[in-house]
């Protein structure tokens, strides 16, 4: 398949077949000799000394991905059988989806499904690299800048290395059922043919591209901070991919994608798919044109690669340049909200946990899902026909817990609040101030989320009573989160994906369960107010529900900070202990 | 409720038994049977000091001498297992809120709130220290000044070196006045400029009469540095005094040292190694 895979590099990439061939059992230990060619077995091959190095990096390239993949195999069990799993799963979620693509032919809108899923596949290979920087460590051409490369020789040795993997098999078997079920008669499998590499090699060029474009940032902190958010919009985004499938599983549901198909036919590299989808419907010259359309969005990916790795492989290392690039400016993203909060501690404090939420990546992700899927669970319940002002109780539960563990956010920074935190005072008004910066964006979410579904749908009646349980909810969660931050700490590592330091898992995942139970529990009272309000026939009575429940709340929170503060002076340093495990 | 009223009737008391205490000889920092142990191991035990006060302090040890757990101790970010730290008269634990605005601290390891700019970390260090808004913003711009911090002041903490990072964690602590400063290898990792800054804010601020302690294994700098010296060992002070005291007849501090902590000629004597003269044959 390599073969017909580079037309722009036809003749240097059918050389390297020879000394690849004879190379292969003689081991990586061959690549050093490769460039003095003096005692390599078929030398004339290639009389030219300068183009030798250039044919050598492919089956280097090819060999050193096929060791990465086994070294897979070479770890401990646990995490082979996850390696593993992972292969089989992915192979078989590709040959199903190939299975499930060959039984849309003859549908009416099969062009209408098969050129979204080329779109996405080429989606997924650009995007992925930002959110996966370390899933290939051939991907990073800083490790190859040492090494006496040319560009173009590199951009066809890497090419050649990304074919080899589990995820250009997957593409390749997705790409293979778009083409496969679109194709009829001798022409088009001819087009198929050559639609099939363009579109699989577009894919790999752009991801590499993208990955060599954004090496600086992928290596550096900002890059690491975007690669936690990763976990976060995958999750979301397969929510909405769920609920656009449920869409489409609908009668007649496929002719939504009709009007994105007449975009994409012309975008590379669904217009290769749709070349092959064209040529079977006899209309040649719009096939040749769109075939034109994925070859020049190769050469373009290609070109911009290319062109991208001189620069890199010319310029100084990426790890001495943050130093020389650095233009202070002035960070006032939160300055006009600043000004609106209190003075003293409590300001400083709302203010500084505002600020992680937004530029701390795992504070961040905490954030983000709160508020994502507190509105997002509404609307797939909705979908599912469970719509009921009262899912917006998620909003309040998923925002409320973001106070757990407070000191465990600041990371070891605690010891600055530490060390500031001398009375029992301190610790109230420390308590306090982040209670009200979650309250802060917490309130008025919920108050929207609940006032928006209520009347979405259609039960505005039932705002009153929601927005109370809503609220009160929101507020006993703050206050089992002030003792859950007093009383069970964890530490949160901040280089690592774990969220948990190691042996503090239970502990994190015991605090937040009994958060939650002590919360519903506590919610009883707000519960049975409603139940027993509808039970008797009192409906007239139900608006009570919204001050009974602010309330409530309001009371919680505050007893829980004048119960609580006291004791965090006292248990400071074991605080401290817990958040700077890991 | 309750428990702010015995906070703020505390101080009441303790302060009278400091005014008492204070004729006798200034100390800044009074430790008395200080222990801690972490499972099987002790990593401080039963350490008796007293700091006199005005004066730049060296806490000298190697590795593991239990440096950083005193230090974390006596400033009360670690509970010790028993014993009484007091500075200036004012025991650390039953009266925090005197000794916590009194004393500033610069902790190993150094982990701040990493995603704040350096001077966001001060105005927010500030405003929890309880200074007004102004006072803060003109000696944060004081200290980034003198620090040569000024440059990288809009920057996040996290993407500073490790000698800014040094200098930032000691304008954090140098904030607010206190009259005590607690260094743990303030020195470390810094590169020699930045050590150079550093060292001309702790003299000019022992000038002014504060104290300050730092612990350190490089012999050279606690000898070019300080007046006053504590050996500490195993977990245990092996030797105090002025560093004319503990050096002895010593050549230098360094040799002193190595005598103290049972470590001189380790390497120099005895049998072994005795094949390695660099002959190249086995």
């Amino acid at each position: 398949m390599s073969g017909t895979s580079h037309p722009p590099h036809a003749a240097g990439a059918a050389e390297p077949a020879g000394p690849v061939g004879a190379a292969g059992p003689a081991a990586p230990t061959q690549h050093p000799h490769g460039t003095g060619t003096a005692d390599l077995p078929r030398p004339p091959a290639d009389p030219a000394p300068p183009a030798a190095p250039a044919t050598a990096p492919t089956a280097i390239f090819v060999r050193l991905k096929l060791a990465l993949l086994r070294n897979g195999l070479r770890q401990s069990t646990g995490r082979k059988a996850v390696f593993v799993t992972a292969i089989v799963l992915a192979l078989l979620f590709g040959v199903l989806q190939l299975l499930g693509l060959l039984l849309l032919r003859g549908h009416e809108h099969v062009e209408a499904v098969v050129l979204p899923v080329a779109a996405l596949l080429a989606l997924g290979w650009a995007v992925m690299p930002l959110f996966f920087p370390g899933g290939d460590e051939t991907l990073d051409p800083t490790r190859l800048a040492m090494l006496p490369l040319r560009p173009r020789s590199m951009v066809v040795a890497l090419l050649s290395a990304s074919l080899v993997g589990i995820g250009p098999v997957f593409t390749l078997l997705l790409l293979c059922g778009a083409v496969l079920a679109v194709a009829h008669g001798t022409p088009s499998v001819v087009v198929a043919l050559l639609a099939l590499p363009l579109a699989l090699l577009t894919c790999l060029a752009l991801a590499r591209a993208v990955a060599t474009a954004n090496i600086r940032l992928l290596t550096s902190r900002k890059g690491r901070d975007l690669a936690v958010l990763s976990g976060l919009l995958i999750a979301i985004g397969a929510q909405f991919l769920n609920i656009g499938m449920q869409k489409l599983a609908e009668p007649d549901g496929l002719s939504v994608l009709e009007p994105a198909a007449e975009v994409l036919r012309w975008l590379p590299p669904s217009s290769a798919v749709s070349a092959v989808h064209s040529t079977a419907e006899g209309s040649y010259a719009p096939a040749l044109a769109q075939l034109a359309i994925s070859a020049a969005a190769l050469a373009g990916a290609l070109w911009w690669w290319q062109r991208t790795l001189r620069r890199l492989m010319t310029s100084p290392d990426a790890s001495t340049l943050p130093a020389a690039e650095e233009a202070p400016k002035p960070r006032r993203r939160v300055a006009g909200l600043a000004a609106l909060l209190p003075a003293g501690r409590t300001g400083a404090v709302m203010e500084r946990t505002l600020r992680y939420a937004w530029r701390d990546p795992k504070t961040k992700v905490g954030w983000a899902s709160g508020l994502g899927v507190g509105i997002l669970l509404p609307v797939v319940m909705a979908i599912q026909g469970n719509a009921s002002p009262y899912q917006s109780c998620w909003a309040a539960g998923l925002l409320g817990v973001q106070l757990y563990n407070q000191f465990g956010q600041d990371s070891s920074g605690f010891w600055l609040v530490a060390s500031t935190t001398a009375s029992a005072r301190d610790a109230y008004v420390e308590l306090r101030a982040r209670m009200l910066a979650v309250a802060l964006v917490a309130v008025p979410y919920v108050t929207a989320i609940t006032v928006t579904s209520a009347f979405l749908t259609g039960s505005p009646g039932m705002l009153p009573e929601v927005l109370g349980l809503a609220l009160g909810l929101l507020g006993v969660l703050l206050a089992t989160g002030v003792a859950s931050s007093v009383y069970a700490p964890y530490s949160i590592p901040q280089e690592s994906g774990k969220n948990v330091a190691p042996g503090q898992g239970s502990l994190a995942a015991i605090s937040i369960l009994l958060g939650m139970l002590a919360g519903a529990v506590l919610c009883a009272p707000l519960i049975a107010a409603i139940v027993w309000l509808r039970t008797t026939g009192a409906h007239e009575l139900l608006w009570l529900v919204l001050p009974f429940g602010v309330g409530y709340g309001f009371v919680a929170c505050v007893l829980a900070l004048r119960l609580f503060a006291p004791r965090l002076v006292t248990r400071l340093p074991e605080v401290l202990t817990a958040v700077t495990r890991g | 409720m309750k428990a702010e009223q015995q906070e703020d009737a505390a101080p009441a008391g303790l302060d009278g038994e400091a005014v008492a205490a204070a004729p006798h000889v200034r100390q800044a920092v009074e430790i008395r049977g200080l222990w801690k142990q972490f499972g099987e191991r002790i990593a401080v035990s039963g350490i008796d000091l007293d700091i006199p006060a005005g004066q730049f302090v060296g806490l000298v040890g190697p590795n593991g001498a239990g440096k950083t757990t005193t230090l974390s101790m006596v400033t009360g970010l670690l509970r010790p297992d028993s014993g009484t730290v007091r500075i200036v008269g004012h025991d650390v634990w039953r009266d925090p809120v005197a000794v916590k605005s009194r004393i500033g601290v610069l902790p190993e390891g150094l982990r701040l709130f990493e995603r704040l700019s350096g001077r966001e970390l001060l105005t927010y260090m500030g405003a929890l220290r309880g200074l007004p808004d102004e006072e803060t913003e003109r000696r944060a711009s004081q200290l980034l000044d003198v620090l040569d911090l000024g440059s990288a002041q809009h920057k996040l903490v996290i993407d500073y070196s490790t000698g800014m990072r040094k200098k930032i964690g000691l304008a954090t602590a140098l904030l607010h006045n206190p009259e005590v400063l607690f260094l743990d290898e303030p020195f470390e990792g810094v590169d020699p400029v930045s050590a150079q800054t550093i060292r001309g804010v702790l003299e000019r601020y022992t000038n002014s009469g504060a104290t300050v302690v730092f612990s350190s294994h490089v012999m050279e700098l606690v000898e070019s540095l300080c007046d006053w010296v504590a050996v500490l060992a195993t977990g245990k002070i092996r030797a105090r005094g002025s560093l004319d005291e503990v050096r002895g007849d010593a050549p230098s501090l360094q040799d002193a040292f190595l005598e103290l902590v049972g470590a001189g000629g380790r390497a120099g004597s005895g049998d072994s190694l005795d094949w390695l003269d660099g002959g190249g044959a086995r």
